[in-house]
């Protein structure tokens, strides 16, 4: 009717517009992806943290023979490389087997004292459904005799085993035991056939060829896994599980023993320095993408970005025409 | 000496005379008659950041190897076309700025254009004289996500090369013709002779932006010969135009806005990451990567072709896939062509062939208005089904679970939405007072604890009623006190 009520409205929504000004801007941070790196010039991989490794485990035990534990942090490993403990030292068996450490994998034999005790944790957590043999029950759970160590890690340290329910795929969830009790029921179930099945694999990712592992990424896991590591819905409730809480050590066990869905990949098909490519590549590259050009909306492609380009860059536009425009 | 030399022009050119008539245009005032100017200046933002990005874009599908910036890709063999948009990316000052914006600002100007085009359709504007403007605005439509599926392509990453596999094989599936259209345009069988990348470049940067152009002067020069609609109000009706002239009320408003756009595309091409290439890869037609979608305004193509079960025909030694054909050419015919054609389509069944420039409101048409929230479900629905797996991991139900459900809801929540839209715009108007002055009502309770209600008496200057029309003048009014009592506005005979 006259200019003085219409001016106090506009004036009366500049507040909320300012309001979804403000959730605009929390919602775009909030989808962000994680770190984003900053450099776009170096992404080489230095020493990543493995998630479930042993300096996190939070083990007096793991303490003292952390550093030569496979599947601890690379960079320690190659500082101390003088053992203390029991385990083996990589250093020596780098020695023993020089060609295959060229390669920045090789599979370690885990020491015999550790089968008792990690008979002991068998019983107690897992033989209610694999047996106390570890020969399985039919309709319930697999038999684990010859699947080798490192399959049995790769299960127990991604905390898929123990199982949380019986639906179609075990989930990745915390895991129950620290690393040193991992390594030590790996070893049992090892020691039942000695020499089967894949071994635990310790992977120095430093020097990797990123080139490669990216080539090979693409070619053999994007499929499934998404170029972007997120993981996505496979058939009948099966899933690529996102790969970015996956150690070095985990890539590589997966690939060697082929878990689940996921198919086995034999050094005919991809040698150990492809392999610790890979594995170079998920926990260097993927885990720390270049997200240049703003926060990564998760990965997840055109989905994030329609949201974003249709509640954000329309929504605010028609907030602002609501603004400036007439509303009777 | 600025007098002087447009006299001169003028003498020669004659552009005085248009130009007072542009100067004079009326634009009435409502919000969502500015949403067509989203549309408008995304576009504006297209093709400046477009020309910036086609300085550095190799057109080229030639094989060289990377040595850029970005260390994960260096030494592989990729397509000049992917290596020069990540060289954009990394190695061109403010490049990734001007493709996101770019890419950000196409993500508007499809989402601008479909905003405005329910305004248009929901008031009913696209009725007589406007139906031209009309079939130009969905032109417009067609071609800019035609152009937008072009643009997301020409990079040559993995995700891109995806949706071009799939455009060739929805032109394979046409029966007949489907073969020799898919080979003539990528050179042979796919992935063709290398042609497709400086193909859809040309046709990306040049002949669908310039009939974009053609086709935005013409929906402007009608919007200003047939002069704006407008809602029905006070002192408004269908033989006059109500709002602000061109100069200088609406030019300040509307160069502002062009401002506000830019800046919003900009800050979101700043802060919020699209389509990072250099994560994806050079596309190879054996590779392939999960969870791929297309930009959003394919998303309801894709979405079809995603819930469609695998039904084809085969007889006469012919093949008719008709899990791609009815889904990913049917389909979207079939709703172009109802979008172009619907004005007369609703000419015809209301028996209605007059001038309208007066809006109608939603509620009043309920049958339009229903129809048109079917519509839009539909889409929606189809456009949510190209989200099945991201959809399935994130709820973590099955993926089948997920399809079957959207093989179900695509059918039936346009139907629910038509009959639900169509009750809820009949009770609104059959209720009464709605849009009418509302009275304050007083409560009282009684001694005996029951409460009643009753309106209070209408204060003083309350007397008249919203929405009651003041009887239409004939000439130019500027001048009563009634008529002009807000600045700046202005009413004008058609």
């Amino acid at each position: 009717m006259t200019e003085t009520p219409r001016r106090s409205v506009k004036s009366r929504l500049a507040a909320p517009a300012a309001l979804v000004g403000a959730v605009a801007i929390f919602g775009l941070v909030a989808f962000s992806s994680g770190p984003a790196s900053a450099d776009t010039t170096t992404t080489t991989t230095g020493p990543t943290p493995t998630p479930y490794g042993v300096g996190s485990s939070g083990n007096g035990a793991a303490g003292t023979t952390g550093s030569t534990v496979p599947g601890a942090q690379p960079g320690t490993v190659q500082q101390t490389p003088t053992a203390i403990s029991a385990v083996p030292s990589p250093a020596a068996a780098a020695k023993a087997n020089a060609p295959a450490n060229e390669t920045g994998i090789y599979y370690t034999e885990l020491p015999s004292s550790f089968i008792a005790p990690g008979q002991a944790l068998f019983a107690a957590n897992c033989s209610s459904c694999h047996g106390a043999e570890a020969n399985g029950k039919a309709g319930v759970a697999p038999n684990l005799q010859g699947l080798g160590a490192g399959t049995v890690d790769f299960w127990v340290s991604t905390g898929r085993m123990p199982l949380a329910n019986t639906s179609v795929q075990a989930a990745r969830k915390p895991p129950r035991f620290n690393r040193i009790q991992t390594l030590e029921i790996a070893a049992w179930v090892q020691s039942l056939t000695p020499g089967q099945g894949t071994k635990v694999p310790v992977v120095h990712t430093a020097g990797a060829d990123l080139e490669n592992g990216n080539t090979l990424f693409t070619l053999n896991c994007a499929a499934c896994h998404t170029i972007s590591g997120a993981g996505d819905a496979l058939a009948e409730g099966a899933y690529a599980p996102g790969l970015h809480l996956a150690s070095p050590t985990q890539v590589v066990e997966a690939i060697r023993s082929g878990p689940g869905n996921m198919p086995r990949f034999a050094p005919g098909n991809i040698t150990n320095t492809e392999a610790r490519d890979i594995a170079a590549y998920v926990t260097g590259v993927l885990q720390h993408p270049n997200n240049s050009g703003g926060v990564g909306l998760g990965g997840i492609g055109p989905v994030g970005e329609g949201f974003v380009g249709l509640l954000l860059g329309v929504g605010i536009l028609m907030l602002f025409c609501f603004w400036i425009g007439d509303r009777s | 000496m600025i007098d002087k030399s447009l006299n001169w022009l003028d003498d020669r050119l004659g552009f005085a005379k248009g130009g007072r008539t542009f100067l004079d245009k009326i634009f009435p005032d409502h919000w969502s008659f500015m949403l067509g100017e989203i549309a408008l200046y995304s576009f504006v933002i297209l093709l400046g950041t477009g020309v910036f990005l086609s300085l550095y874009f190799v057109p080229s599908g030639h094989e060289i190897v990377y040595h850029g910036s970005y260390v994960p890709l260096r030494g592989q063999h990729v397509s000049e076309a992917y290596a020069s948009t990540v060289g954009l990316s990394f190695d061109v000052r403010s490049g990734l700025l001007m493709r996101q914006a770019h890419h950000w600002a196409a993500d508007i100007f499809l989402g601008a254009i479909a905003v405005h085009m329910a305004r248009v359709f929901f008031t009913g504007a696209f009725r007589k004289p406007r139906e031209f403007n009309w079939i130009v605005g969905t032109l417009m439509l067609i071609l800019g996500i035609v152009n937008g599926f072009l643009g997301y392509s020409l990079p040559d990453d993995l995700v891109s090369g995806t949706g071009i596999r799939i455009a060739f094989s929805i032109i394979e599936s046409i029966p007949v013709v489907g073969s020799y259209l898919g080979f003539f345009l990528f050179g042979g069988n796919y992935p063709g002779s290398g042609i497709i990348i400086p193909r859809f470049f040309t046709i990306h940067v040049l002949i669908v932006p310039a009939i974009i152009v053609g086709l935005l002067a013409a929906h402007l020069g009608l919007l200003v010969k047939q002069k704006h609609t407008q809602f029905p109000g006070k002192g408004k009706t269908e033989h006059n135009v109500v709002g602000s002239p061109m100069f200088p009320t609406f030019i300040a408003k509307t160069t502002g806005f062009l401002f506000v756009s830019a800046a919003v595309t900009f800050l979101l091409g700043g802060f919020a990451q699209i389509n990072p290439i250099w994560q994806f890869g050079q596309y190879e037609p054996y590779q392939i990567s999960y969870a791929v979608q297309p930009d959003w305004y394919m998303g309801w193509l894709d979405g079809a072709l995603r819930i469609m079960p695998s039904w084809e025909w085969v007889g006469w030694g012919h093949t008719l896939p008709l899990e791609v054909f009815l889904p990913a050419v049917i389909f979207p015919g079939l709703i172009f062509n109802i979008l172009i054609v619907w004005p007369f389509i609703e000419s015809i069944y209301t028996k209605d062939h007059e001038y309208h420039n007066l809006l109608d409101r939603p509620r009043d048409r309920p049958k339009r208005t229903a129809a048109g929230a079917s519509m839009l479900t539909l889409l929606f629905a189809v456009f949510f089904a190209s989200s099945t797996d991201v959809m399935a991991n994130f709820f973590q139900v099955p993926l089948i679970d997920v399809l079957w459900f959207f093989r179900f809801f695509v059918p039936l929540a346009p139907i629910a939405a038509y009959f639900l839209t169509l009750k809820i715009c009949q009770e609104m108007r059959a209720a009464e007072g709605i849009g009418k002055r509302k009275h304050a009502l007083v409560v009282e309770r009684s001694t005996t604890g029951e409460y009643t209600t009753t309106a209070s008496p209408v204060r003083p200057g309350d007397e008249h009623e919203e929405l009651e029309a003041i009887p239409v003048p004939t000439f130019i009014d500027t001048t009563d006190p009634e008529l002009a009592t807000a600045a700046g506005v202005r009413r004008v005979i058609r």
